[in-house]
């Protein structure tokens, strides 16, 4: 018997789900449907729908430029033009190409050898590290919970801690900030921002941003009473290191002191202290490059996954970190509750596990892992096709919702959980799904939503969809 | 060095102990690499073994103590006094011949030449000699690579005193997280070793050049005193000294002496830096605000760094915090802290203020604090969660008018008259050259001490914010107009600086670890102010606050405070 069978039905073909108010399900017509009918929560909030002319121009992704070379360039220009966009050893592979460089045979020649000798070079360091194989993009994709992360309208979403303001990384690596009261919307743009991985809002602040983009991370400085719908790059720092590229997840602790920054292929963990520019590494041998960090509700653990099996659990006093190994695959979500509960999942299989400190027993410190949820994949009696592997989770902060988004199919499953005695119970809430052909490419909840939970996905169309589970004191008692 | 406390003291001696073990496994490695011989490697570990056995090598570490008691001394003085003042320019070339700089240039000569004697010994290399025996002539004759090498010894302990000390204020940074001393160390010893190697290149070069132009005296004088022959080609000639390739060796013993000293003061910054626990009450130890009261002295570090973590992570000591003394009931120990805590932050203040140069304004915000003690209009109910103590009458506010009786007595005014002249004397374009105040080196020296006052307003805000859950008198809120206030001053006063147009072109920092500091200081100032409204954004009409405060709190209300 599995946990999708007690969910409410989906809604029929023509209607579509807006929001969940005290254990109704409200649905209404997907054209003539409004949310406002069911609740006035989120009329303030910014309508967004991230469409194909907001972008100023298409980057052109990294496997085909070679294409777009002028043919008509002379070599040298065409070599240091290679030279410069995309390095050395593009450019000898470039100028070694016979059918690039017909001129100078020499050149050519050296330059076939040069590149030899520097592939060895590059076959003995996978061999060493097999880690670092993957180039900038490939990484961050490989390891994005972003549903195809690459062509995405929408690559992250990022609530602010304390205000109704949301911050989208698009596809053309502009961030977008909306805001409830302002019309006006501020992008973010410098040389720097090219593929962003992640987003995150400095806690206690109202005007920090940390992007984690391909050279590093990127900290705005957005003046939110400044009407500059552009802010030129001097309010940006770029925070970078090297061997610590592509950034594939920023996190500030929740004290609004310290940033992590992770990067799929460096062994260590940055923390930074951002206005003195500074970082220190955190490192432990095994486990490959760092993919994300959680920190817990409290900012007093971090949870590290690695791109392999090894996981971590740093302690932010002493920065010791205890090691588990998950069974079968690397972690892919995770996600804190309230009384630092850890719920996480591995890639290809549908369980979550949650993870444990019982405290103090008997002057022993233990904790322990187990699985509450398991979400395999089924058919629902209307035909649609639910759980399967998990790409991402959400809890929200009260620790009352947890949003799954699932890699194989495509509606978003929504449970309650209650928390009682250390012990967690998952119980049904509602399956969220696409209008047509849409699916989920990745989901936040608001931070500062008073009234209940607010979910907000983005949709593969560009929609931004708020999705408020509501509940009031007087009903649960 | 008496003033010293002890907690700095036992630091220093563990630092040195430390130091020591890691030159001795510096020095081992060395040693074991030099020898390197593959095709018999049982030859190459045993002869290591051997020498690291025999009599010389403990004659060497004991060298190497006393080398590292020599920079154990110099970091100690340096740290343990506060950072001297000096704004003129005339004043700062005064202060390169204090005799604080005489002793050190002298002991960082004497630690350059015995580290490269030492080293050079560990390499079997006999430079330690002047003489030789002559292969000419019947007698002793100069060697004058030893000689070049051990003057370049002194040199580097003096290029080093001058590019560190001299150009450079050394200050403490503390990192903004603690590893075990350990992991720090494997951390960055391969960059210290990389760092050594590319620093000495600059080093070197100026000492070729130095030895190039004056080369010829010291080989003069000291063959004269020894009565020695000359008889290798002297080098101070280009061609001589690259044949001979004793610049391979000088650049080689110069990045020991540079690791060497970067481990040394790695070592001593990590083992100086780290955090401690001051308890809250105490009869025996150093309490909290004891350590708080030493502002800007290390146990002044110490202490508000370790009030930043006790407010963030310890509950049971910010417990302690909240509860009231036994026979009396009264809040003693929020009141102390409180007390320090913003004496520290009062005292920035004060010094922002004199750059600013709205000095008449600093009694003015003082006196009027000293009056908004007691609240304007008295609360006439608090909702649940806020909880007040008794407003009880304020004496301290009667003293307080006493003290502001001007006393115009004769020799007051004579005083007064004499700086009136001096001020103007300054004025003057030449005087004021070498003896006017720089505001710049002013501004940089008030920046450069400002870590303490940073973890201090953090750690303010984190208890008040806690005290809405924890504390169950009520105490920390009665202070909670006090708190507030002081921040928004401190905020006020450092966006006066930073804001462009208000202040004049000559007070633009251009240091820039003055400049980060600012940005970090402003940044902790405002999460402080954010942390205690968003906390009691529910209660904050309730709050008896100055009108002006309230003004400024605002946008922190509403989350538009950039």
């Amino acid at each position: 018997m599995s946990i999708f069978n007690s969910f409410p039905g989906l809604p029929g073909p023509d209607e579509t789900a807006f929001c969940k108010i005290n254990e109704v399900y409200c649905c209404a017509n997907i054209r003539y449907g409004n949310i406002s009918t069911f609740t006035n929560s989120i009329k303030n909030h910014p309508k967004i729908n991230v469409t194909k002319d907001l972008y100023h121009h298409h980057r052109l992704s990294d496997e085909n430029i070679s294409v777009y070379v002028d043919v008509e360039d002379n070599l040298l220009k065409k070599i240091t033009s290679v030279w410069y966009k995309q390095g050395f050893l593009e450019a000898l592979s470039l100028a070694a190409d016979p059918n690039v460089n017909r001129e100078s045979q020499i050149l050519a020649i050296t330059a076939s050898y040069a590149l030899k000798v520097a592939n060895l070079f590059t076959t003995l360091r996978y061999f060493m590290q097999p880690h670092l194989k993957d180039i900038g993009p490939k990484i961050v994709s490989k390891y994005s919970r972003t549903r195809n992360w690459s062509n995405a309208p929408v690559k992250c979403i990022a609530w602010h801690p304390h205000a109704t303001k949301i911050a989208l990384a698009t596809a053309d690596d502009n961030v977008r900030i909306y805001c409830s009261e302002v019309s006006f919307v501020s992008t973010l743009k410098c040389k720097a921002q090219g593929h962003v991985s992640s987003l995150s809002w400095r806690p206690y602040s109202a005007s920090e941003i940390a992007v984690g983009c391909e050279q590093g991370v990127i900290v705005w400085t957005v003046d939110p009473n400044s009407m500059f719908t552009k802010p030129s790059s001097s309010n940006a720092v770029v925070l970078k290191q090297p061997g610590h590229s592509p950034v594939t997840d920023v996190s500030w602790s929740p004290n609004g002191d310290l940033l992590v920054s992770c990067c799929g292929a460096d062994t260590s963990m940055l923390v930074w202290d951002v206005s003195m520019e500074s970082a220190i590494p955190l490192r432990r041998v095994a486990g490959g490059g760092i993919v994300f960090a959680r920190w817990s509700l409290s900012a007093t653990k971090i949870f590290a996954a690695t791109s392999s099996i090894i996981f971590r659990v740093w302690d932010t006093q002493t920065w010791i970190p205890e090691r588990w190994c998950a069974r079968g695959c690397r972690v892919v979500a995770a996600c804190w509750g309230p009384q630092d509960i850890i719920l996480f999942a591995a890639k290809s299989e549908p369980i979550v596990y949650a993870l444990t400190s019982t405290g103090l027993i008997n002057g022993a410190k233990t904790s322990k892992a187990q699985p509450v949820l398991d979400v395999t994949k089924i058919e629902l009696p209307s035909g649609d096709i639910v759980g399967g592997p998990i790409l991402d989770m959400c809890w929200d902060c009260t620790g009352k919702y947890l949003a799954l988004m699932f890699e194989e199919t495509h509606i978003i499953a929504v449970f309650c959980t209650t928390q009682l005695m250390m012990h967690l119970s998952v119980s049904p809430c509602c399956f969220i799904s696409g209008i047509d052909t849409e699916v989920p490419s990745t989901m936040a909840f608001q931070e500062n939503f008073s009234e209940g939970a607010c979910l907000t996905i983005a949709w593969s169309s560009g929609r931004i969809q708020y999705f408020p589970i509501i509940y009031t004191d007087n009903y649960c008692s | 060095m008496e003033t010293k406390s002890e907690i700095f003291s036992q630091r220093l001696i563990k630092a040195v102990l430390w130091n020591i073990c890691l030159q001795t496994a510096l020095a081992i490695l060395l040693v074991f690499i030099i020898q390197v011989d593959l095709i018999h490697p049982l030859t190459w570990i045993s002869s290591t073994f051997n020498d690291i056995a025999s009599w010389k090598m403990s004659l060497n570490i004991v060298l190497l103590g006393l080398v590292s008691f020599f920079q154990a001394y110099i970091y100690g003085s340096y740290y343990s006094m506060p950072i001297p003042k000096y704004f003129s320019r005339f004043s700062m070339f005064l202060n390169l011949f204090s005799v604080q700089n005489i002793v050190f240039s002298t002991l960082y000569a004497l630690n350059g030449y015995f580290t490269m004697s030492l080293y050079s010994s560990l390499a079997k290399s006999n430079y330690n000699v002047l003489k030789k025996k002559c292969e000419n002539y019947d007698g002793q004759c100069l060697s004058e690579q030893s000689l070049f090498l051990q003057f370049a010894g002194m040199w580097m302990g003096l290029y080093y005193f001058t590019s560190a000390h001299l150009f450079g204020a050394a200050v403490l940074t503390f990192p903004h997280i603690y590893q075990e001393k350990f992991q720090q160390i494997k951390l960055v010893i391969s960059n210290i070793i990389s760092m050594g190697f590319q620093h000495s290149v600059t080093p070197v070069l100026y000492y070729c050049i130095f030895y190039y132009v004056w080369g010829n005296k010291p080989r003069s004088v000291v063959s004269d005193v020894y009565s020695l022959y000359l008889e290798d080609p002297p080098l101070d000639n280009i061609i001589n000294l690259i044949s001979s390739g004793i610049w391979i060796g000088l650049w080689f013993y110069t990045s020991l002496f540079f690791v060497s000293i970067y481990t040394m003061k790695t070592v001593f910054n990590i083992v100086l830096t780290e955090p401690m626990k001051f308890p809250i009450e105490s009869e025996k130890q150093m309490t909290l605000y004891d350590a708080l009261s030493q502002r800007s002295q290390f146990t002044g570090y110490l202490g508000a760094i370790d009030l930043k973590h006790l407010s963030m992570v310890d509950p049971v000591r910010r417990s302690q915090i909240f509860t009231l003394s036994q026979p009396g009931g009264h809040p003693r120990n929020w009141n102390n802290l409180l007390e320090k805590c913003l004496l520290i932050i009062k005292e920035f203040n004060k010094e922002l203020d004199s750059v600013n140069g709205d000095t008449n304004s600093v009694d003015d915000i003082h006196h009027r604090k000293g009056l908004s003690k007691v609240p304007l209009t008295p609360p006439s109910s608090y909702s649940g969660a806020l909880r007040n103590m008794a407003q009880s009458p304020n004496l301290l506010e009667l003293k307080e008018h006493k003290s502001y009786k001007l006393e115009t007595t004769f020799a007051a005014t004579a005083k007064e008259e004499f700086n009136n002249f001096l001020q103007k004397l300054c004025q003057k374009p030449g005087i004021n050259y070498f003896f006017g105040e720089m505001v710049n080196t002013k501004l940089k020296f008030i920046f450069i001490q400002a870590q303490p006052v940073m973890w201090t307003c953090e750690g303010l805000s984190y208890i008040v914010s806690a005290s809405l859950k924890e504390d169950k008198y009520g105490i920390v809120q009665n202070d909670l107009p006090l708190v507030l206030s002081t921040l928004v001053n401190l905020k006020q006063n450092l966006d006066k600086l930073s804001k462009p147009g208000i202040v004049p072109r000559k007070h633009i920092l251009n240091d820039v670890l003055a400049i980060k500091i600012r940005s970090a200081l402003l940044s902790s100032v405002k999460r402080s102010l954010y942390r205690i409204v968003i906390t009691f954004s529910k209660f904050i009409h309730e709050i008896p606050l100055d009108p002006d405060v309230q003004i400024a709190l605002q946008p922190f209300l509403i989350c538009k405070e950039a």
